[in-house]
């Protein structure tokens, strides 16, 4: 079909403007923000060159310690959504009958918000009333019993587990339909070959799976990284800063302090860092896929 | 279907030796199920308990169903207004982005130049930028423009933070369409415009139902934006409405429960009626690659 090019221009005309406005102009507002020491008055942002990130590199309690909690909410995320998913991928690809059913219900905790779920969990976590500890005292287990959101050591553990459980049934679906896609001859001949079920599954299941594992812990690390409102309700950071990710701290610069700039700062770096480990993690991971 | 049916048939005859591992099998992945979505149940059964048997009873059935605590809680935290702005926010954005992106993928579909390229490079940049980023220039934008604390600027945001992942699915849709229908349109004296109209969005509806459902699902449940953009206690969404409500009134297991449950019932509902097709989107394209 011809189309004049003056015609192409007016179908595109509305989305250019919405998406060049709300998306691309404040994207590169946002990176010359973080040069300058802008407060969100009108005028009085000046341009200071890279003082806000020499002030990030030093800046312990403000950035790094951040970092260092999002870097491992986000591996203890991945690894656990990971494994778990596919252990229930492989035990619902099994039972042909029970699978949809499964699906659907292992599913139904990524459909309720963030919010719902950081509210519910932390009280099912609560020391005294919540469901958790009065279950393992009605098993015989009060010696298991904990104060999981106030010990500085375990609340960042299970906030991520809160994370696991919402989200595991998303990547069993997706392992779930690569695994249909696997010609069962392949799963049969092996059988019929005699390979044990470990074998199965470490020479042909899981390398075949290769597709999945990638979408998979690409989406559960950018998500990791991003983590915002699962420790912003259940601990707001705390006990300390035991559970006080980087999108915390942007948040409270930009809007408890109104510090625009070293805020801006902080999301340049932590959009810097999703993009190099998402690009490494994918090229290794593309490239296993390729070998197999 | 037949994929579905296929490896059940072809599956029994070796499985048929050892029914009792099948059987053993399955028994546990019941099990692990139904312990998965305790946290679930919980969250159901205590919503109906009153405040004395949750003290006495915390764990078990309800032995009475109480309704008082949803009563409270519906009337308190102003439900019905909230859910209202949710649907009505929901369902302006998604009608726009249709319109607005269906119409840009069009010609970036149909005309082969260097700037239709360009073009769809320019809106698959977006893709890669999260939300985050932009926050904090979008929110002194806004603010200087007015549109802090409207419908108008949430649904503006929403609209264009949407553009790229729409104008990508259109575009990869309408590529497989068959040009002659336009063509012959064109011959028939249609203009452009009305080709568009009356031919390419009929034809569209299958993905514009996908985009509406990713559309749906990621407003509903979306708190960080609303938060920032949209805060006036009369026109909050459902999930601000919660947070401000339950960080006011407390961790008050009668009023954190009903509340919960109120604020995922709808989406819950529509989850249960489009489970099939939510799944599917959800996981379609992901393991193609």
């Amino acid at each position: 079909m011809r189309m004049r090019s003056q015609t192409a221009l007016l179908f595109l005309m509305p989305a250019l403007l919405l998406y060049s406005l709300i998306v691309v102009y404040p994207t590169l507002n946002g990176l010359y923000l973080s040069f300058t020491n802008s407060t969100g008055s009108a005028r009085g942002a000046e341009f200071i060159g890279l003082t806000n990130y020499e002030r990030m590199v030093r800046d312990v309690s403000g950035f790094l310690k951040p970092l260092m909690t999002t870097l491992i909410y986000a591996a203890l995320v991945t690894a656990g959504q990971t494994v778990i998913g596919l252990g229930l991928a492989l035990w619902m690809g099994k039972l042909p009958r029970l699978r949809d059913a499964a699906r659907v219900a292992l599913f139904t905790p990524g459909m309720l918000s963030l919010i719902i779920v950081g509210f519910v969990w932390s009280f099912i976590y609560n020391p005294l009333s919540g469901g958790l500890n009065l279950l393992l005292t009605s098993l015989g287990l009060e010696l298991w019993t904990r104060s999981w959101l106030g010990e500085p050591g375990l609340a960042l553990p299970a906030v991520a587990l809160v994370n696991i459980w919402m989200f595991a049934g998303h990547s069993a679906a997706i392992f779930l339909a690569n695994y249909l896609s696997i010609p069962s001859e392949l799963l049969e001949s092996a059988t019929l070959e005699g390979a044990s079920g470990w074998q199965r599954f470490w020479y042909i299941e899981f390398p075949l799976l290769a597709p999945a594992l990638t979408i998979n812990t690409a989406l559960t690390l950018i998500g990791g990284l991003r983590v915002f409102e699962l420790p912003y309700v259940m601990t707001r950071g705390g006990p300390g800063d035991a559970t006080k990710v980087l999108n915390m701290e942007i948040f409270n610069q930009a809007f408890g302090q109104s510090n625009y700039g070293y805020g801006s700062a902080l999301t340049v770096a932590l959009l810097l860092i999703i993009l190099s480990l998402t690009l490494v993690q994918n090229s290794y991971l593309r490239k296993r896929e390729l070998n197999t | 279907m037949n994929a579905v049916q296929s490896p059940l048939t072809r599956a029994a005859p070796r499985r048929r030796p050892i029914p009792w591992a099948t059987l053993l099998s399955a028994f546990g992945l019941i099990l692990v199920t139904v312990i998965y979505l305790l946290p679930v149940g919980y969250m159901l059964l205590t919503s109906v308990k009153s405040s004395l048997e949750i003290a006495v009873n915390p764990l078990g059935l309800p032995r009475s169903l109480s309704f008082e605590n949803y009563i409270d809680v519906f009337n308190r935290m102003n439900y019905l207004r909230a859910v209202f702005n949710t649907i009505f926010i929901t369902a302006v954005s998604s009608i726009g982005i249709v319109l607005v992106s269906a119409l840009a993928a069009y010609p970036l579909a149909r005309v082969q130049t260097r700037w239709s390229s360009v073009a769809y490079q320019y809106f698959s940049f977006g893709l890669m930028i999260p939300s985050f980023v932009v926050i904090i220039p979008l929110y002194s934008l806004m603010r200087s423009v007015g549109l802090l604390n409207t419908y108008a600027g949430l649904i503006l945001i929403y609209i264009a933070f949407n553009i790229p992942f729409a104008v990508f699915f259109f575009t990869s849709f309408i590529r497989n369409l068959p040009k002659e229908l336009e063509e012959a349109g064109l011959i028939d004296g249609c203009t452009p415009i009305t080709v568009f109209w009356y031919i390419v969005l009929p034809l569209l509806r299958p993905v514009i139902g996908t985009v509406m459902m990713f559309i749906t699902l990621s407003i509903w449940n979306d708190f960080l934006l609303p938060l920032v953009f949209l805060f006036d206690a009369n026109s909050r969404t459902i999930m601000v409405n919660v947070y401000s409500f339950l960080g006011y009134y407390g961790f008050s297991p009668t009023t954190l429960f009903p509340a919960a449950v109120l604020g995922s019932l709808p989406l819950l509902v529509f989850f249960f009626f489009l489970q099939r097709q939510i799944i599917a989107g959800i996981t379609a394209g992901s393991v193609k690659g």
